[in-house]
């Protein structure tokens, strides 16, 4: 009986063995699958977001250049001129010009008549 | 069943596997080690892709960064013939008004087409449709395939038909990737900036499009990639990725707005006086720099091969032309450098008759006895001769070569021509008087402003400057130019005598009174030079007025020419009007200040006084 026990044990190592075995090779496999699935699934989110990107970089330099050119004077003229708003630059005899005077510094007798009224004060 | 029978069938179900094992093993053989380098060949062909990356061109902007050539994303669309069949006439009727073409050609290009490579014969399964197509019109062409349609219900039809019907909608026609060159402000500057060729390079062929077409295009890159079957890039085998190197931005330093002003100015003299052309340069003396450039007729940059071959040519650096009367500030400011005169000296200008060499010289108006400076204001011709006769061969042509007359000024356009200016020992006995009233050589105008400039530049000859600087899509610097100085033409004193004998030709003693500013001081000349055609002189005339301002301490110099106006020649009075119409918007447009006291009203001049 004993012997016949001793058999039994025998017979079920290989078999567990060969099971882990086997669910560590299948572990490997569905593993390697799931991490190829993931470099795809991410190799598909890069593509779409480079693509996303030079969309957006195109329509921005469209929109850029389109501001430019309705910025430049030449474009806005032409607007004015369209709209017939009477814009214009300023005629010569409509600009102030604003003359930038130095500071002068007081004299001594301005100094000392400042401080005479100064010391009334106090 | 004996044992030695079941030996045998095992024997046998042995040798069968191993015949098997040894069969795909020298199957494994073959594919792997005989046949490696073809079937890889064939994988790759089948998977592995080297996309080509293409550079954006550079822009090419004004002085403000205004884009005055910019490139946007387009496509070239193509198609596959073989996958068209005997659809071809549907599909060109579907095709042409959405790409603007002919039905007839389309559907000629559809037509499946034999080739030959590597001694094998295929159809051609790539045509190009047409380049240079806008996205909105590639995303209709494809709404429009994808709604084609077999007329009956698919699914009753064979899957063969099926599948032609699928690949019709969704693959017959493609796009590849192109950009095309877009001039945001069409006519503006189109000279300056010329134009591209209309194929995938975009090479330019003229203008700064041509000078700067190597930093403008960038450098392409690529992409060693794998496709799947549906032809989608498999990222994660990305092998070689090089991005492109865009073009730079070639910054200009033309201003836009000054450029308008100019144009706007030369169409109304245009369509008032219908010269053959008309020309303004406008130049900041102080550095060289070109604020605007243009010539009339022009065109747009946009469909250069709408307009006629012409209105191509850029006049202001190409055209040559005896430049007349403004040929006079040369020797005049010769004679003053060299002693050889002053401005105080009196010339006899022989009552508008000198014989001289067997020819006689005329003055439009009998003078007798001139000034130096009256010879200036009055423009003899005479007078000027005179001059150059004291002045002796010699140095006059001395003189016409430091001006920079005779050779290139360098100017980054192409085809700029370099002049004519014979050396003395092919001068004429009557060269030495001809010379000095801007006859018997021949300048480009841009030659003549700039000798001009020299003069408000307190006698310092500019090379001229149109591009500012270099910089990447990031607006980083990437070159940076500076003004340059040719050479030293005259002394400060001569300079100073020549200003203020040229500040009298825009008055009323003067040639050119509509020259003259209510705000600024003008120094000018005015300039009538008679056509040569066939080597005889005609009654046709280039007219021009050549002016800066304020004079004492000049901002802007202006050149205005016109080849055979059809109402008058004086420059006087047909060029000095459209200077003196550029010069008061321009001095406006740049709030230069005044030099000229005008009676200011209490209430303007405000004073801050802290």
């Amino acid at each position: 009986m004993a012997r016949n026990r001793k058999n039994d044990s025998l017979r079920l190592k290989p078999a567990l063995t060969a099971v882990v075995l086997c669910a560590f090779f299948v572990a490997l496999g569905i593993g390697f699958v799931w991490y190829k699935e993931q470099i795809d699934l991410l190799g598909r989110q890069i593509k779409d977001r480079e693509t996303t990107l030079t969309k957006v970089q195109r329509e921005n330099k469209i929109r850029g250049d389109q501001l430019a050119t309705l910025c430049s004077p030449v474009a806005l003229d032409a607007r004015v001129k369209k709209l017939n708003l009477g814009l214009g630059p300023p005629a010569f005899s409509q600009v102030i010009r604003l003359v930038d005077m130095p500071e002068v510094a007081p004299s001594h007798d301005q100094r000392q008549a400042q401080a005479a009224v100064s010391e009334r004060n106090n | 069943m004996t044992a030695a029978t079941q030996y045998r069938k095992l024997y046998w179900l042995a040798l069968l596997l191993w015949g098997a094992l040894f069969a795909l093993g020298g199957r494994l053989v073959d594919l792997q080690v005989v046949q490696h380098e073809r079937l890889q060949q064939l994988a790759e062909e089948n998977t592995v892709r080297k996309i080509q990356r293409e550079p954006v061109r550079g822009q090419i902007l004004d002085s403000h960064h205004i884009p005055l050539a910019t490139s946007l994303p387009a496509k070239v669309i193509c198609a596959d013939p073989t996958l068209i069949g005997t659809w071809r006439q549907p599909v060109a009727h579907l095709l042409a008004p959405l790409l603007g073409m002919d039905e007839a050609q389309i559907a000629e290009r559809l037509v499946p087409r034999l080739h030959e490579e590597d001694g094998k014969t295929n159809v051609s399964k790539y045509v190009v449709l047409k380049r240079k197509v806008g996205l909105d019109t590639w995303e209709k062409i494809q709404e429009s395939m994808a709604s084609l349609h077999a007329g009956v219900r698919e699914t009753r039809l064979s899957k063969q038909d099926q599948a032609f019907f699928r690949n019709l909608r969704s693959k017959a026609v493609f796009a590849e990737e192109d950009q095309v060159r877009v001039y945001p402000c069409q006519r503006l500057a189109a000279h300056v900036l010329g134009y591209v060729a209309n194929d995938g390079d975009q090479s330019g062929l003229s203008g700064i499009e041509r000078s700067f077409n190597t930093s403008l295009s960038g450098i392409a890159g690529w992409r060693k990639t794998e496709m799947d079957k549906r032809q989608r890039e498999l990222v994660a085998y990305r092998d070689q990725d090089v991005a492109p190197r865009d073009g730079l931005n070639v910054v200009l330093t033309l201003d836009a707005g000054l450029q308008d002003i100019v144009e706007s100015e030369l169409a109304a003299g245009m369509e008032k006086h219908r010269p053959n052309s008309i020309s303004c340069i406008m130049v900041r003396p102080k550095t060289g720099e070109i604020l605007a450039m243009a010539t009339l007729p022009n065109y747009d940059p946009n469909h250069p091969g709408a307009s006629a071959m012409d209105a191509l040519r850029n006049r202001v650096v190409s055209d040559i032309a005896e430049p007349g009367s403004t040929f006079k500030i040369v020797v005049v400011t010769a004679g003053l450098n060299e002693h050889a005169v002053t401005l105080n000296d009196i010339f006899d200008c022989e009552h508008g008759h000198f014989a001289f060499a067997g020819r006689v010289l005329h003055d439009h108006e009998p003078y007798g006895l001139l000034t130096v400076e009256n010879i200036i204001t009055k423009s003899s011709n005479i007078g000027a001769a005179k001059i150059g006769i004291r002045l002796g061969q010699d140095e006059l042509y001395q003189y016409i070569h430091n001006f920079g007359f005779g050779e290139r000024t360098g100017i980054p356009l192409p085809d700029e021509a370099a002049g004519l200016v014979h050396p003395v020992k092919d001068w004429t006995k009557v060269s030495i008087a001809q010379i000095p009233m801007g006859q018997g050589i021949a300048v480009t105008p841009l030659q003549m402003v700039m000798a001009m400039c020299a003069i408000a530049n307190n006698g310092v000859l500019m090379r001229p400057m149109l591009v500012s600087h270099l910089e990447d899509s990031d607006g980083k610097i990437v070159a940076q130019y500076q003004p340059e100085a040719v050479r030293h033409v005259a002394s400060p004193a001569a300079i100073h005598d020549i200003v203020t004998a040229l500040k009298t030709v825009p008055t009323k003693e003067g040639t050119a009174v509509a020259a003259h500013l209510d705000h600024y001081t003008v120094a000018g000349k005015t300039g009538t030079a008679q056509e040569v055609e066939h080597g005889q002189y005609v009654q046709k005339f280039f007219t021009s007025f050549i002016g800066f301002f304020p004079a004492d301490n000049p901002e802007i110099c202006i050149s205005v020419v016109m080849d055979d106006p059809k109402d008058g020649h004086y420059g006087g009075l047909l060029a000095a009007p459209i200077f003196h119409a550029i010069a008061e918007r321009s001095a406006n447009y740049l709030n230069l200040k005044p030099d000229i006291d005008t009676e200011p009203v209490p209430s303007q001049t405000l004073t801050r006084n802290n």
